[in-house]
């Protein structure tokens, strides 16, 4: 099994990598969210106290690309800490909508978005089942265009690891070839049902039109419980429909327009 | 940061109250109810409050980020592309070609002033080129910039060439050359702009967002619909009173009082809380009256200006209306789950 | 540090975090590892993945709780109670590891009919003198068969500090007494402990601690069966047992525990004292304490003990075990400091090191500080207005000094205090009137200076320079060279007795670059040691010798440096499971300390399973898998000679080097003040009496310095019905100073905020997300309110207590702000190392925000003037 620390080769042998995240060892300590924006200069994105456990950094959006969740819970009192990021999608909603070109699929099978390229149109945003990219505002450096987790492609050229595996101190975020986690979190979930967790389970939507997500996660109870949505789809489902509804209302419009004007 | 929602429990609202009658409902009709019941946050059966709202209430999916400049660029451009449908639908019935210099003078206007209202809303307005870097026909936005393209470059010319027809023609100098380019191009002009008043309700439609995502069906049509509507009061309103705009209007004030109320009888849908409470509410609904009912009747009774006007008002608000809709609606996890939980059956039209 | 210096012999943890992963139970207390110590808790969560028992008791559900397979809550101050509870379980039960305790500890010592104990006595121990407040040292010692040459009692001036070791002079009633090996004497160490513990029963744990008795027992059962020659348990603590008025006597019951359980010395056992910063461990070891000298050597006092160096020595060398070696490192010491100067005419220079007179500490001090008797003061890289306790008083006291020179990264509350400072808001001190002359000095960054961090596992790690330090920010070492320089220049044009000690200073470091920065490596060579003229380093401290011809900065660090070029502090290939190889462990690069415990008396290891360090028939030397901490040719039946001294005098079978028996010490006899076995006493502010012994509330010898600037409260007192526990949050650092500056660390907690159970906030009408304001017999602070289930409500002798938790990171300056926690502890003293009492204490809570200014003043005299 390659640890997080190792060289690899992954952006020359064009191979898909992912994030396999695993709450059960997750002190919640945040070192994930300041290494993400220490290596990519992401700013401050807001000194806000919520009183939402210890979780002030609210969502992700465009300054924050690593988001600890702190879930509490009573009888018996708990505490799971769950690091959220960019799923980079299987069929990625933010990709298909981006009207300039922006947002790409990378040799490792990542969604990239070029911030030079982008110009703000906003659509991504509303394009992503879970709600992760967003405009920076105003008067944060680089306003104005869309971010999101770049799955630290710079760092992968170079054969490094994302920063925030890099920093998880319990390595409770995995880096690696995205058929290795897989196989990694499906004996893991096993491991803890055999010792009393039952609600352990993986959270990979593959049987919805996202196809399956790249940053993928082990949750200890229903997604919505940690903000996640349980059956995401990708927004290209309803190009279908709506443009067969716009034909025929084009159709429509047509026909009836010529028509008026020729009776009457 | 995003926006964030306090973790208040969520207040009772007229879903929830309309789910419990629909529940009463089946159980007097069946003997029992087969889906989950509803967890009134504060009633007899403790509930943990937080659970029901999701992760502190916080939004699953991330609101539109657009501004006022959006929700007028859907006005202008449903109505400058439908006023386009109208030139071509004048010039082809051989009628005065007032009323097509007219239309095409109206689809012109709103193609340049669309393109603008669009850059002004861009995060990095500069760099409007890019969107004609590449065309993805499974980017209901770059569909769009392309056929406002089209539209830009069809409606210009034709406006052009139309007058300059225009000019000839009243010089006694028939130029039947001239008659088929300006008819393609009228034609192009239409088609492209029968997409641009209808592309709009697509690319709200292919969206996370779960009031519209809810309606992707409806709204291509309902907009499409609208522009026409408008298309026609704007024509009307400069002078063209005759009496295919008049059907025309009629027509679709009567395709969209039936519009308006589906959406009020539809009301136990899950993403009824978006389009029925509040600010959006209030304008979708007074917009389903000013587009739908009030034109009937004001046409039907005659005055016709104050419908045109009426419409056009409608028009707008119904446009802000699901924009702001949307805002709501992902503001709201609870509408976000709802949406997905029921896979296609949420899905409205 | 003197807890685990006095049981063990040395004063730091026994073991490295990784070594973790070798425990089948862990019990982490009075620590938060994984919010303080994040990266060294994956091996806490290895071992729990491998099927280990993590326990956390605390009194707050925290991030540590959440990993941990067993989580108590307990009430802040109760921890010998608790502690004492299991070692009455182990002991009423027979699950001690009784080979161990018999050939390794002192259990079977016999203590003779004069030495009685706290249970005896009503809570104090024997040769308690009440005018003095203080213990007889030598009231606790052993039986010994010949009645005659017992020596003569030293001198009893208490030793104002505790970091070093006592008394050598009694070495020899130390070494040479009577035993029973059957630990079957009434007066055996063994039966003493368990009549001294008898009272600590599982229904006494849960009516006093708060811990529910299925909850104790189901811990008790799982850490003491990690016991024996095929399991090990490790203890894990930190600031939350030693910022205690019984700090020491917390730490001693984790010891006496560990050596009842044989788990000491042992694979996956020992006792993990989590020190912080980077390099907490090396400030005590090239101490920044006034009551030591490098490598744990005494500061001599003023007196007798220490008018010459024999003396000096006659009084701490002992006759056998490792310090016997005492004088070659004093005197190596000596060479170090004054080089040509120091010769054996002149005690080696002896007589130029300062004596102590009192009790210098920081507390006392800072008191000194607020009456005027102080002029000036060095703060570096430290912030006492928000991180010292009684932080108002800090800040007033610095109102009082002639000069104040502060070194730091940012602008500290320390040094903006006569501008910006609640004193200044509430017109307690006004910037006018404030005479101090401020000097702010930028200090250099940790990658702008070379230097090595001596970390909680005494893993010395060599780092080195990346940039030069910007403007004029300058490392520690710079400013105190080149100051140090200046004031040689000056006692060198003064040559009189005063600046004798300066002017004979070696002080000859080279500089290097246009900052001319001392060459670090150079100063790292002088703490390992040198002989000749030419300057050889030595390879470690066993070549060090008493005649001068060498010299060692600091002999526990020895071995460091062993040959010129070789930094073994900067070595990073580590070859072997312990890290041998990543750096340089302190002593000699030894991994797991008291390692010959992991073998049996006759040198073969306890199991395969457990195995580490053994001997070796065939090359007659010990081997395995760590350094071995024992004479590595010393074979395991050696029996010393009669009146053999050094180390020789220690048979083979004899663990713990450091002492003069060789032996772990259950019952320590001499090197403590308050008493040679822990006991429970309430913290300095409690609710309730001390259930064990009503005439005897707290700790007798600790120090409640007690004054119309430092009150407290009663116990139980009306006003302040709640107990209050102070902690550190991962996302800040200490004082703030490095964390509410730096906007990535700042967004993660932006507000001072408290923590309280929803029982509490109901009680008190308190929002969660609103705000609350605390209140002592020391200051009033606001914070914002966190309502959480993880604080839970305690059942204590029939009446609910509620805790309340608080973070000490704010202050008036940075990105983020906000009040300090430290308004509201007291300053007070624990009798061995000082430290004040910062968990436990008494408060009340009241809903919504405190009034600005003066008016806070206000509203907390009017609180503290309640009589119900």
């Amino acid at each position: 099994m390659t640890s997080n620390q190792a060289h690899h080769n992954y952006v020359a042998e064009g191979r898909t990598v992912g994030f396999f995240t695993d709450p059960t060892v997750c002190i919640g300590c945040k070192a994930c969210e300041v290494a993400c924006k220490e290596w990519n200069e992401v700013p401050e994105d807001g000194l806000i106290w919520t009183g939402h456990s210890y979780d002030n950094s609210g969502s992700l959006g465009g300054a924050t690309w690593r988001h600890v969740k702190f879930r509490e819970t009573e009888n018996p009192v708990g505490w799971t800490f769950l690091s959220d990021v960019c799923k980079h999608c299987e069929h990625a909603g933010c990709l298909e909508a981006c009207p300039t070109g922006a947002i790409f699929r990378t040799e490792v099978s990542s969604v990239y978005v070029q911030d030079d390229v982008c110009n703000g149109c906003g659509y991504c945003i509303v394009g992503c089942p879970f709600g992760v990219i967003d405009r920076r505002p105003q008067p944060l450096p680089g306003a104005g265009g869309a971010f999101k987790c770049t799955f630290c492609y710079d760092r992968q050229i170079d054969g490094l690891t994302p920063a925030c595996a890099k920093a998880c101190p319990t390595e409770s975020i995995q880096f690696g070839p995205l058929d290795e986690l897989h196989a990694r979190a499906d004996k893991r979930v096993a491991e803890l049902h055999a010792r009393g967790v039952a609600d352990a389970r993986i959270y990979n939507p593959v049987d919805t039109s996202v196809g399956g997500i790249h940053a993928f996660f082990l949750l200890l109870g229903p997604p919505e419980e940690f903000g996640l949505p349980p059956r995401p789809e990708v927004p290209t489902v309803y190009l279908r429909g709506a443009w067969l509804s716009a034909a025929m209302t084009s159709v429509l419009a047509l026909a009836g327009a010529c028509l008026a004007f020729a009776l009457l | 940061m995003s926006v964030i929602v306090p973790g208040e429990p969520q207040k009772s609202h007229r879903a929830t109250e309309d789910r419990l009658e629909k529940l009463r409902e089946e159980a007097g009709r069946t003997g029992r109810v087969a889906e989950t019941g509803v967890a009134i946050v504060g009633g007899p059966i403790p509930r943990d409050a937080k659970a029901s709202s999701g992760y502190y209430g916080q939004p699953i999916v991330k609101p539109p980020v657009w501004t006022w400049q959006i929700g007028l660029y859907l006005f202008v451009g449903g109505t400058a592309g439908m006023s386009g449908v109208i030139a071509l639908a004048s010039l082809l019935a051989d009628q005065s070609l007032d009323v097509v210099r007219a239309a095409l003078g109206v689809a012109f206007a709103g193609a340049l002033i669309s393109p603008a209202l669009l850059i002004w809303d861009l995060g990095r307005p500069t760099r409007f080129l890019n969107m004609l870097r590449v065309f993805k026909w499974r980017s209901a936005m770059s569909m769009g910039v392309w056929t406002l393209f089209l539209f830009g470059g069809f409606s210009g010319s034709a406006f052009v060439l139309v007058e300059a027809w225009n000019f000839l023609m009243q010089s006694d100098v028939p130029p039947t050359a001239l008659r088929g380019i300006a008819l393609a191009l009228v034609a192009g002009t239409a088609l492209s702009g029968v997409v641009l008043a209808t592309y709009t309700g697509v690319l709200l439609g292919a969206t996370a967002v779960p009031v519209w995502s809810a309606h992707h069906k409806l709204l291509p049509f309902h907009f499409g619909s609208v522009g026409l509507g408008s298309a026609a009061a704007v024509l009307e309103l400069f002078g063209f009173r005759i009496a295919a705009l008049n059907a025309i209007g009629l027509t679709v004030a009567a395709v969209e009082t039936g519009v308006g109320g589906w959406i009020e009888i539809r009301r136990q849908g899950v993403t009824a809380r978006a389009i029925h409470d509040g600010t959006p509410g209030l304008l979708l609904r007074t917009a389903a009256l000013l587009t739908g009912p009030g034109a009937l009747i004001l046409r039907i009774v005659g005055w016709v200006p104050i419908a045109a006007i009426g419409f056009l008002i409608g028009a707008i608000f119904s446009r802000y209306g699901w924009v702001l809709a949307g805002r709501t609606s992902a503001s709201d996890p609870e509408e976000t789950i709802a949406t997905q939980r029921r896979g296609s059956e949420s899905v409205a039209l | 540090m003197p807890g685990l210096g006095t049981s063990f012999g040395r004063g730091g943890a026994t073991t490295a975090p990784s070594d973790l992963v070798n425990s089948e139970a862990i019990l982490i207390m009075g620590s938060n590892m994984a919010e303080n110590h994040p990266v060294g808790f994956q091996w806490v969560i290895e071992a729990r993945e491998r099927g280990a028992h993590v326990i956390h008791v605390d009194p707050r559900f925290s991030r540590t709780s959440a990993m941990a397979t067993i989580w108590a809550p307990l009430r802040a101050g109760s921890d010998v109670l608790f502690l004492g509870g299991l070692i009455n379980y182990v002991l009423d039960r027979g699950k001690e590891f009784r080979e161990y305790v018999v050939h390794y500890t002192n259990a079977s010592a016999i203590l003779p009919v004069d030495v009685q104990d706290s249970e005896e006595l009503g809570g104090l121990f024997s040769g308690w003198d009440a005018k003095s407040a203080k213990y007889d040292p030598n009231t606790w010692s052993f039986q010994r068969s010949p009645a005659a040459d017992r020596k003569p009692p030293s001198d009893a001036t208490q030793n104002p500090g505790g970091h070093t070791k006592e008394s050598g002079a009694r070495a020899a009633d130390l070494a040479d007494y009577d035993r029973d090996p059957t630990l079957e004497h009434p007066r055996c160490v063994y039966q003493v402990l368990k009549r001294h513990f008898a009272r600590y029963t599982p229904d006494m744990v849960e009516q006093y601690c708060g811990v529910p008795k299925e909850r104790f027992l189901e811990i008790a059962e799982a850490y003491c069966s990690a016991s024996g020659s095929e399991k090990t348990g490790a203890i894990c603590y930190a600031v939350g047992w030693t910022q205690h008025s019984t700090g020491v006597q917390i730490i001693r019951s984790a010891a006496i525990l560990q050596l009842l359980l044989g788990n000491i010395g042992r694979p996956g056992g020992g006792i993990l004292a989590l020190r912080g910063h980077a390099s907490i461990q090396g400030s005590t070891d090239i101490p920044t304490l006034f009551d030591i000298l490098p490598g744990y050597l005494a500061m001599p006092k003023f007196g007798p003990d220490s008018s010459t160096l024999a003396a000096y020595i006659n009084r701490y060398r002992d006759r056998t075990g490792w310090w016997s070696n005492f004088d070659k490192y004093i005197v190596s010491l000596l060479k170090a400091y004054y080089g040509d100067a120091a010769t054996r005419e002149n005690d080696w220079g002896f007589g130029w090191l300062p004596r102590v007179t009192g009790d210098h500490s920081h507390q006392a001090y800072w008191l000194d500080m607020m009456d005027g008797k102080v002029e000036g003061l060095f703060v570096m890289g430290q912030n006492p207005a928000v991180a010292a306790p009684n932080a108002r008083l800090e800040r007033k006291a610095l109102a009082m000094l002639k000069w104040l020179v502060v070194r730091d990264m940012v602008e500290v509350e320390t040094a903006s205090f006569w501008y910006d400072s609640p004193e200044v808001e509430r017109g307690e001190l006004r910037t006018e009137e404030i005479g101090t002359e401020v000097f702010l000095l930028p200090a250099a960054g940790h990658a702008e200076k070379d230097g090595c961090f001596t970390n909680t596992q005494r893993l010395l790690q060599w780092h080195e320079k990346a940039v030069d330090p910007p403007g004029d920010a300058r490392s520690e070492t710079w400013f105190m060279y080149h100051l140090g320089t200046r004031l040689k220049e000056k006692a060198e044009r003064d040559p009189g007795p005063r600046n004798a000690g300066l002017n004979a200073l070696t002080w000859d470091y080279s500089v290097t670059g246009v900052q001319r920065e001392p060459r670090v490596e150079e100063i790292l060579q002088e703490i390992n040691g040198y002989t000749g003229p030419d300057r050889t380093p030595v390879g470690g401290f066993g070549e060090l010798k008493a005649d001068g011809s060498t010299a060692c900065g600091c002999w526990i660090y020895s071995g460091v440096f062993p040959r010129l070029g070789e930094n073994r502090a900067g070595e990073r290939h580590s070859r072997s499971a312990y890290g041998h190889g990543w750096g340089f462990a302190w002593p000699a690069d030894r991994r797991v300390l008291y390692n010959r415990a992991s073998a049996r008396p006759d040198g073969s290891p306890w199991s395969e399973r457990k195995k580490l360090v053994w001997w070796d028939a065939l090359s007659r030397e010990w081997t395995g898998l760590d350094t071995p901490d024992f004479t590595k040719t010393k074979p395991p039946d050696y029996q010393p000679p009669h009146d053999a001294e050094g180390d020789a005098g220690l048979a083979g079978d004899k663990p713990f080097i450091m002492h003069p028996d060789g032996v772990g010490w259950i019952w320590v006899p001499d090197g403590l003040a308050d008493g040679p076995l822990p006991t429970h006493y309430e913290p300095l502010e409690s609710p309730i009496a001390n259930p064990l012994y009503p005439a005897q509330q707290i700790n007798p010898a600790a120090l409640k310095m007690e004054r119309p600037d430092n009150q407290y409260a009663r116990s139980p007192d009306p006003r302040f019905p709640y107990v209050m526990t102070t902690y550190r949050l991962t996302e800040h650092h200490t004082a703030g100073g490095m964390s509410r500056t730096l906007p990535h660390l700042a967004e993660l907690q932006p507000e001072f905020f408290c923590e309280i159970s929803p029982e509490l906030a109901a009680e008190r009408d308190i929002e969660s997300g609103g705000w609350l304001t605390i209140m002592t017999m020391r200051g009033i602070v606001e914070a914002r309110a966190l309502v959480t289930p993880r604080m839970r409500p305690l059942r204590i002798d029939g009446k609910t207590v509620h805790q309340v938790g608080v973070p000490y990171h704010w202050g008036s300056r940075g990105l983020v702000t906000g009040d300090s926690a430290n308004d509201l502890l007291a300053i007070s003293e624990e009798p061995n190392v000082r430290i004040m009492e910062a968990k436990g204490l008494l408060c009340d809570v009241l809903p919504g925000r405190r009034p600005r200014g003066a008016a806070a003043l206000d509203l907390w005299r009017t609180h503290m003037s309640h009589s119900s």
